[in-house]
Parts: structure tokens; C-alpha cells; sequence
């Protein structure tokens, strides 16, 4: 049992790590490595999580997590950015430095909320569950601290990550699989938009009403 | 059985999404509406059993979803013939597959005795109705869909890790399992939930449906998306959207009560809804008066009402639930109507793009149409909640509760009612009778107004005739839900 809670702990921790190193990078391609980085981790952790609780359904999960968060996901966005040349640092809405103590506060807050109000949940899911907030609110600072679409939804991505975190640690919660591509569909469609959205910014003019005067013309 | 309104929508968006011209395509969706509001007053008789358990509150409010989502349907027939030429066909085919979409998603929440599928029914409706908002794909629409969409998705995550933190909290009382996602074992065994943790999970669903309910802070999305949009599901099919959410509130609410009242340790929900609910009406008081196009203005009005209801929900007692919950349903009626109103007369004036919606450029309805003219004006008045409005009796309720249980309240209640009012009837003048913009002519109302007029006179009948079964019903949901 003490190598499921030093394992469990030891991932929960990178993830939280690469969460809060997201505030620190000004490039887009560093956000999607660490962003990977942290999908592949989580992706261990469910596999883990599965391993220790005998579930089926969080090696699926897990699985989920590998095939399509830490590699189609990040491919799909490194894309975007050699197409749209979004190679150059991402502006900010706040210093660095400001940003940087902001994370550190959250996740104090994170740990002084949770853990108190979890005293009579077995322990592995209280630090769990403090870390999972911990990386959703992180998620939301990174919104919050970046001016570029791009990189908002870097910030919703880590969130969605340590939302999964959360539900592969709960004690044998139904429909962890379910949540997990629920929030993929959700993810699917950010990353179409802000791919609509940089072709309109970056033609300037819709492109996507010339393509559909062209297809009605071809009807 | 229960299974079936659910399914039939998703199952015709397919088809809608695949086959047929526009016009076809509004036809069908017309007829398939029509059979669900069937199937939804049919659901009576099968409430279901398991993880879709309709109970009377979600039944009610599934009827009217179908009601609302079938005269819309029929209204939108016409929309379609109007603005044939605006999107290419395969858009069209999108656009009727969506307002399945968001109708079923709807039904599956009201329907569901299941926390997770109720998310799950929030985020395809939220999903659905930021691709809807998209639709039109001009600059300023795409723009309003990317803010909806990303309000609406920190909303629903946030709402999901709220979700979790109600499983986690039932584990004392439920142990692990599928007992510990269902509302009806939960409000069973609310008091031996882990009060502390409940009251956590409650402010992360509170923020989450929130946003989905537009309550201040967290409206930012909703003007935008419902003036850019398509209009009949962007506006008038918005309805049942906040219904659901404000239900899932008011729910996870109940949860907290019942714990705290069995000498529980979670905390009382009453002070977080009433902020919100105050911060929303007064806030819309100040909005509404700088507001110059109509769909905007209206989905402030919108943001006011949401908040009107979540300020009863957090007054809590029987009697504020219930004002509250027909406070919810006699706005659908009335905003529903308002919106088929609103497009009916932006048509009668050359366009139903959005763009087309300015108070300037519809003023002086009468010259156009009596009959638009009279319903437009009629519903506006009625948002205001002066009698002989079906609001009126509803806020009357609410606001003698308020005196009854928090006097201090009622003031600002008061206040920030006045002031929406105003800014609603200081536009309703010249909207009707200002002169109208030049080369103004005498045109024919169609036939889908008098949807309009049954709208009006069901928000009448709902709030002064409420049938005495019904009547026992609602407060029988009040005091169940307290």
C-alpha cells in the first residue's frame, strides 16, 4: 500500500509542477511540451490508479488520456502554430513575477480548503484532491495571465487535466471514462474554434465565407 | 418509455444534420418538435426508473421545453423562408441538427436522477449552443461563440469538479457507487453527507451552472451570444438552458439545506444565492438603460430574471421556492413569445440578421403591423411585471417573502426591480408608436403570431389560473426542495 501512496503522490506532484511552470514560459512551444509532458504523467497516474483500485474503467481512461491528450492533442496544436508562424513569445497580461507568486497563493489556498474540509476521506484521495484544484486553479491563472487564444486554451487544457486528476482518484466513481471523453469533446471543439478564429484573424477577412460562396456556387 | 424524448431529438438531428433543403429541413424539425412536446406531456405516465427518473419538478419543466421548442419550431418555419440566402445549405442542415441538440440535451438534464449525466447534459447543450451562436460565422458572431465557449467551458469544468466533490461528500452516507450520484438517494441521505466538503462542492456548481444561468458575475457570454446567434435558437429557445441550470442549483441547494437543518456541518446557501441574485438584478438595471439594440437588451433582461429566481432560491421557504419556479416558467413563456415577436417585426422591417435588432430601426411598429406591433409591446410590458403580467405574481410573492424573512433585502430588491422596469417601459414607447423610419409600409402579419399570443395568455393563465392540481404540485416541489 505505501508504493501506491509514494507513486500516486511522486505524479500528482509532476503534474502540479509542469502546471505551475506553464506561468513561466513565454513561448507557445514550450506551453504545448509541458502541457505534454503533463498529459503523459496523468496518463501513468490512471494507469496507476487502475492498477491499485482494480478498475477496468480508469485503464481505459489512462489510455484515453495517452492516445489522444498527450499525442494527437499537442500534435494538433504544434501544427497550428507552424501554419499560423506563432513562433514568437506570447504577450501577458501581468508580470511574470506577479503571476508566479499569484500560482503560489492558489495553491495555498488549494491545500487550506481542501484539505481540512476532506478529514474523514481516506488520505490518498484528500492530497489527490488538493492537488487536482490546485492544477485546475493554476489552469485558470494561465487564462487569465495570457493575452494570446492559443495560450488560453493551453491553460483550459492543464485545467481539464487536473480535473481527471480528481476523478481517477475518487474511490470508485462511476463514469470516470465517460467524464474524460465528455471533456475531450469539449477540448476537440476549442482547438477547432481558435483554428477558425486564427484563420480570420490572420486573413484578415473571413476565409470561411469565401469557401461557402464557393461551395454554393458549385451546387 | 422515458427514454424516448430524449432519444427522438438526438436521433432527428442526425437525420437533420444529413438530409434536405432549408425549407424541408424547418418542416421536419417542426414535426419532430411537435411529437416531442407529445412525448414530453406523454412522460406522466412513465417517469422511468434508474439513472433517468423524471421527477414532478423535472416533468413539469420537460412540457414546457417541449412547449416552448414546438412553437419555436413552427416559428421558425418561416425564419428559414426569410433567410434562406444568409448561410450555404449545409449550414441550415447544422442549424436544425443543433436545435435538436440543445432540446434533448435539455430533456436529458430535467430528466436525469444522476449528477454526472445531468453535466453531461449541460455540456452538450453548452457545446451545441456555442456552435449555434458560430452559425451566421461574421466576425462579430464567431467572436461572441469563442467567449461563450470558453465562459461556458471554465463553467462546466468548474461544475465538474463540483460534481466530484458531491460524490466525494455522499461516500460517508452512500459509500462508493452509482447510490452516490442520484439526487433522490442523495436529498435521502443528505444528513449524514459530509457537510464541510458539500459546502465546497456547492460553490464550484454554484460558479459552474452559474455561469450557465448567467448570474452576475458570470453573464459576460450571454448578450453577445444572443445578439449575434441565429435568432429563434439562439433567443428563443435560450429558455430552457437557464431553466435547467437554475434547477440544478436550486437541487444541489436543497442538498445543503438538508444537511445543515439535521445539525450538519455544511454552511448556508441562502447569503451566495442572494448575492449573485442581487449583484444580477441590479447590475441589469444599470445595463438595460444604455442598451440600444433589442436582442442585447433583452438578454439583459434575461440575466435580470435568472437573478430574480436565484434571489428567491437563496430566501429559501416553500413559498419563495415556488414563487421562484413560476417565476422561472411564466419568463420562459413571456421571453420565448417576446423574442418570436422581436423577429417577426425585424423581418416586417427588410432583415433578420443580427445587425437589424436596433431599437432606432424598429421603432414605430404600428406603422408596420397593429397586430406585431401589439404583441411586442404587450410582452415587453409583461417582462416589466406590472399587472396584468404573470411575472407580477410571482415577484409579488417573492418580494413578500423577502419583507417576511430578511426585511433588509427587500430594499435593494426593490430598488433594482424599479429600475429594470423603467428602462423597459422607457423603450417601449417609441418602439410602438414613434414615427417610423422613411419608406416604412403597411405589412401582413404571418400566421405564427398568434403562437405568440398563446404564449402570452398561457404566462397569464399560468400565473392568476393556475389549475389547483397544478398549484398542489408546485408547492408540493417547494416543500420538498426547501
Amino acid at each position: 500500500m505505501n508504493l501506491t501512496f509514494s507513486l500516486a503522490h511522486l505524479m500528482g506532484g509532476i503534474l502540479l509542477l509542469c502546471a505551475f511552470a506553464m506561468l513561466s514560459q513565454r513561448r507557445l512551444a514550450a506551453l504545448i511540451t509541458l502541457y505534454q509532458i503533463e498529459a503523459a504523467v496523468l496518463a501513468a497516474a490512471a494507469f496507476w490508479q487502475g492498477y491499485a483500485q482494480h478498475e477496468l474503467n480508469l485503464y481505459f481512461t489512462g489510455l484515453i488520456t495517452l492516445v489522444l491528450k498527450a499525442i494527437a492533442l499537442p500534435f494538433a496544436l504544434r501544427e497550428i502554430v507552424r501554419r499560423f508562424n506563432l513562433t514568437r513569445a506570447v504577450e501577458n497580461t501581468m508580470p511574470m513575477a506577479l503571476s508566479m507568486i499569484l500560482g503560489t497563493l492558489l495553491i495555498g489556498v488549494a491545500v487550506l480548503v481542501v484539505l481540512p474540509s476532506t478529514m474523514s476521506a481516506i488520505s490518498l484521495t484528500r492530497e489527490d484532491l488538493a492537488i487536482a484544484l490546485s492544477i485546475v486553479l493554476l489552469g485558470l491563472l494561465v487564462m487569465i495571465a495570457r493575452r494570446s487564444a492559443l495560450a488560453q486554451i493551453i491553460g483550459f487544457l492543464s485545467m481539464e487535466n487536473g480535473l481527471v486528476l480528481a476523478a481517477i482518484g475518487m474511490p470508485g466513481m462511476p463514469f470516470v471514462a465517460e467524464f474524460s471523453v465528455a471533456l475531450l469533446v469539449l477540448l476537440a471543439f476549442l482547438v477547432v474554434g481558435i483554428f477558425l478564429l486564427r484563420i480570420r484573424e490572420h486573413f484578415d477577412t473571413l476565409d470561411v465565407t469565401g469557401i461557402e460562396a464557393i461551395e454554393r456556387r458549385g451546387r | 418509455m422515458i427514454l424516448l424524448p430524449i432519444i427522438l431529438p438526438f436521433l432527428s438531428a442526425v437525420l437533420l444534420g444529413l438530409l434536405g433543403s432549408p425549407v424541408q429541413g424547418a418542416i421536419a424539425n417542426a414535426v419532430v418538435t411537435a411529437a416531442l412536446f407529445g412525448l414530453t406531456l406523454a412522460a406522466w405516465h412513465f417517469p422511468g426508473t434508474g439513472l433517468i427518473h423524471a421527477d414532478a419538478l423535472g416533468l413539469n419543466f420537460g412540457i414546457l421545453t417541449g412547449f416552448i421548442g414546438c412553437t419555436t419550431a413552427l416559428a421558425n418555419i418561416a425564419y428559414v423562408r426569410g433567410a434562406i440566402a444568409r448561410i450555404s445549405p449545409r449550414l441550415w442542415r447544422l442549424y436544425h441538427a443543433l436545435f435538436q441538440i440543445v432540446l434533448g440535451a435539455c430533456l436529458l438534464g430535467l430528466y436525469a436522477d444522476n449528477i454526472g449525466l445531468l453535466w453531461a447534459a449541460m455540456e452538450g447543450g453548452t457545446i451545441a449552443a456555442t456552435l449555434a451562436v458560430s452559425l451566421p460565422r461574421t466576425p462579430s458572431a464567431l467572436e461572441a461563440a469563442w467567449k461563450y465557449f470558453i465562459l461556458g467551458g471554465v463553467g462546466i469544468s468548474l461544475a465538474l469538479f463540483g460534481t466530484m466533490l458531491v460524490y466525494l461528500a455522499a461516500q460517508p452516507a452512500l459509500g462508493p457507487g452509482l447510490a452516490a450520484m442520484s439526487f433522490t438517494a442523495l436529498s435521502a441521505h443528505a444528513p449524514w453527507m459530509d457537510g464541510a466538503l458539500l459546502t465546497l462542492a456547492f460553490i464550484f456548481i454554484l460558479f459552474g451552472y452559474g455561469t450557465k444561468a448567467a448570474l452576475v458575475p458570470l453573464h459576460g457570454w450571454l448578450p453577445d451570444a444572443y445578439a449575434e446567434g441565429p435568432a429563434p435558437l439562439t433567443t428563443a429557445l435560450s429558455g430552457p438552458m437557464l431553466n435547467l441550470a437554475l434547477i440544478a442549483i436550486l437541487r444541489f441547494r436543497h442538498l445543503l439545506q438538508a444537511n445543515l437543518h439535521s445539525g450538519g456541518a455544511a454552511l448556508a446557501p441562502g447569503p451566495f444565492l442572494v448575492t449573485l441574485g442581487l449583484a444580477s438584478i441590479i447590475l441589469t438595471g444599470f445595463s438595460l438603460a444604455r442598451r440600444r439594440d433589442a436582442r442585447r437588451f433583452f438578454g439583459f433582461s434575461s440575466i435580470e430574471h435568472s437573478g430574480i429566481a436565484a434571489f428567491a432560491f437563496g430566501i429559501g421557504g416553500p413559498v419563495a421556492i415556488f414563487a421562484g419556479l413560476l417565476h422561472m416558467a411564466v419568463h420562459s413563456l413571456i421571453k420565448s413569445g417576446l423574442f418570436q415577436a422581436l423577429i417577426r417585426a425585424a423581418a416586417l422591417r427588410g432583415s433578420t440578421a443580427p445587425g437589424h435588432y436596433g431599437f432606432s430601426h424598429l421603432r414605430g411598429l404600428v406603422h408596420s403591423n397593429k397586430y406585431t406591433a401589439r404583441l411586442l409591446g404587450g410582452s415587453m410590458f409583461a417582462l416589466s411585471a406590472l399587472p396584468p403580467s404573470g411575472l407580477f405574481v410571482s415577484e409579488f410573492l417573492i418580494i413578500s417573502q423577502t419583507i417576511q424573512r430578511a426585511p433588509w433585502l427587500s430594499l435593494p430588491l426593490g430598488l433594482g426591480l424599479l429600475l429594470c422596469a423603467a428602462a423597459i417601459l422607457r423603450n417601449l414607447g417609441p418602439l410602438m408608436f414613434a414615427p417610423a423610419p422613411p419608406h416604412t409600409k403597411k405589412t401582413k402579419a404571418g400566421w405564427e403570431m398568434h403562437l405568440v399570443t398563446l404564449h402570452l395568455a398561457a404566462s397569464i393563465a399560468l400565473a392568476f389560473f393556475m389549475p389547483l392540481g397544478l398549484y398542489h404540485l408546485f408547492m408540493n416541489i417547494a416543500g420538498a426542495l426547501q
